[in-house]
């Protein structure tokens, strides 16, 4: 059997296996052993598993995701988001839309806490929600803007799917987190952007809440300076190029812990809670890595990346067509495939076309996050769309995925723009980097 | 059965927390290394020291991740398939789980003869790197061992079981 034939079928059964609820590591794992034995020998394959799960598993650069998801997840059980929140509504929360657009910047200042998009739309959700309920705004336009809103979390730095794509094309994590600031800034201003329109010509759907006084507005903005601060000292300490990535991780790490137990809202009991947790979810990202790094071997002794490279660029449709079709495939299958998955299984086989096509890797890094972030909010498996119906029980899931709508439309501007302008990702790490 | 599953499960929780002192020892190593730097007296070999903490970290949480069903899988389809089927795949799977887990800890413990052999160790502190290896493969047997007793008890009561929920990690 020829290797194209035995990577061809690996793929199909790779497939049957997702399709069967074989979790997603497993399926990758399976296709991947059995495809390296049958196109090299049952050693090589048991030696590549062996090697690949060790050196994965003490890589130093990948000590950044479980720091930072512990990062999030202690911001999470001390309440930073509420303050965040009402600061970011003490300034915008009297316009028409205010809390709405209070919501995105206040997944945004949480996606730079956490780089789980799933923790920032039920984080943001629990707290905005109730209070966009109470200002009678419209569930659509609330529930929309919060799912939606919570997609920062893995646009704006520090984002596991960038971290995921830096170990799979072997970029630079810090290039790749300046890179997703100035889209993630240009995105949640495009939200904000939707919203008002929306706001101004049909004002119901989001009246304008209380006004509140200068003392109020300095006393949520002092409320939320730990959290500033924290952000511009870890953020800022990568683009300073005072901390690596992964220092920055564990002085964010020190810096949430140090604030929640200053403020005594960090009880022993949370903190077991966000540890344990961060160690269970590292095991769920890292595994998939793993797995990804047994199959990527037997796909490039299949030739599959190369036939697939070799067709789309055998198309008549220049660099640029083939980037469109490219982007077009992972907006489709983020409509069936969960992001991070989806992410590892294709990756081996695009990654090469599009440096092949002389494509900044780093600008193609925050494309094909973006249009992850699509996928969380497109049907039938938009996550952050069930995240936020399960914050908000009384509103249709039907209502929420058409309250995305507008805003998925905004991630396509967003995404033509990027196309458009490149340097709106590369600006930064080519200035500070170099 | 219901000893040697209190047994795993006490296993699990003996693992995490394993896993769990590993992160905020790695968190405390590199805070003391950066410190330190600004003092002019970095940590030596703190990377060696995350690199190995790591593999605790990575493997420590898995049994008690594959427990709370952490592990994504496509769950489109579910709605289609009956219940008894789904009960089945989730035995299948988790048969599969254990096979492959069991397949990391014999891989790995077999790699660790020959780290012994070589002497094989971290770059500055010389950590040898055969201990690690045999935590992440006492933690992968145990991951396969608890997986296997899952398929078990699914496979033998297919139709009360119900579906675990897939982690999401975006």
């Amino acid at each position: 059997m020829s290797p194209e034939l035995t990577g061809a079928l690996g793929l199909v059964a790779l497939v049957i296996l997702l399709v069967l609820r074989v979790p997603v590591a497993f399926s990758m794992f399976a296709v991947g052993f059995v495809g390296v034995w049958s196109l090299g020998s049952l050693s090589s394959a048991t030696s590549l598993l062996a090697s690949e799960t060790f050196t994965l598993s003490s890589s130093a650069e990948l000590v950044v995701v479980p720091l930072f998801i512990l990062m999030g997840n202690i911001a999470t059980v001390t309440g930073l988001s509420r303050k965040l929140y009402d600061a970011a509504y003490a300034i915008v929360g009297q316009v028409r839309g205010g809390l709405a657009s209070a919501t995105v910047v206040g997944c945004g200042g949480f996606a730079a806490l956490c780089g789980s998009s799933v923790a920032s739309a039920l984080t943001m959700g629990k707290v905005s929600l109730a209070e966009m309920e109470r200002f009678s705004y419209s569930p659509r336009l609330s529930t929309g803007s919060v799912a939606a809103g919570g997609t920062l979390g893995i646009l704006i730095p520090p984002s596991t799917g960038f971290v995921v794509y830096a170990i799979l094309t072997q970029q630079s994590i810090g290039r790749l987190f300046l890179a997703g600031v100035l889209p993630g800034i240009l995105l949640s201003l495009l939200f904000i952007l939707l919203i008002t329109i929306v706001c101004t010509f049909r004002p119901s759907m989001g009246p304008a809440g209380p006004s509140t006084t200068m003392s109020e507005k300095v006393g949520a903005l002092v409320g939320a300076l730990p959290i500033i601060l924290i952000i511009l000292i870890t953020i800022g300490g990568i683009y300073g190029g005072i901390f690596s990535p992964v220092e920055a991780a564990a002085v964010g790490a020190a810096l949430v812990i140090l604030s929640g137990l200053i403020s005594r809202t960090l009880s022993l009991g949370d903190f077991w809670i966000a540890v344990r947790d961060s160690v269970t979810t590292t095991a769920t990202v890292m595994l998939i890595l793993i797995a990804a790094h047994l199959l990527n071997p037997f796909l490039a002794l299949s030739h599959i990346p190369q036939l697939v490279g070799d067709f789309l660029t055998g198309l008549d449709v220049g660099p640029y067509g083939v980037l469109a079709l490219i982007l077009l495939c992972y907006i489709v299958l983020g409509c069936f495939l969960e992001g991070f998955a989806m992410l590892v299984l294709t990756m081996p086989i695009f990654f090469p076309v599009i440096t092949q096509l002389g494509f900044d890797p780093i600008w193609f890094g925050v494309l094909v996050v973006l249009s992850l972030e699509m996928g969380l909010i497109s049907p039938p498996v938009g996550v952050n769309c069930f995240i936020v119906k399960s914050v908000a029980p009384n509103v249709k899931l039907s209502d929420v995925f058409v309250g995305v709508l507008p805003f998925w439309a905004m991630m396509v501007v967003a995404l033509v723009l990027l196309i458009m302008f490149p340097q709106i990702a590369l600006f930064l790490p080519d200035s500070m980097i170099g | 059965m219901t000893l040697l599953q209190k047994v795993v499960d006490g296993l699990i929780r003996l693992s995490t927390a394993f896993g769990a002192a590993a992160l905020v020892l790695v968190a405390l190593n590199i805070l003391t290394d950066v410190i330190g730097r600004l003092f002019g007296a970095p940590l030596a070999g703190a990377q060696d020291i995350s690199q190995m903490l790591m593999v605790l970290i990575v493997f420590g949480g898995m049994a008690l991740c594959d427990r709370h069903g952490g592990h994504v899988s496509m769950d489109v389809f579910e709605p289609w398939f009956p219940k008894r089927m789904n009960a089945w795949l989730d035995a299948i799977s988790a048969l599969i789980g254990a096979v492959i887990f069991a397949g990391i800890a014999w891989t790995v413990y077999e790699s660790s003869k020959l780290s012994l052999m070589l002497n094989l160790a971290t770059n500055i502190i010389q950590l040898p790197k055969a201990y690690f290896q045999w935590a992440l493969s006492a933690f992968a047997a145990l991951t396969a061992v608890s997986m296997l007793l899952r398929s078990i008890r699914l496979a033998l009561a297919p139709a009360d079981e119900a579906p675990e929920h897939t982690e999401e990690v975006l």
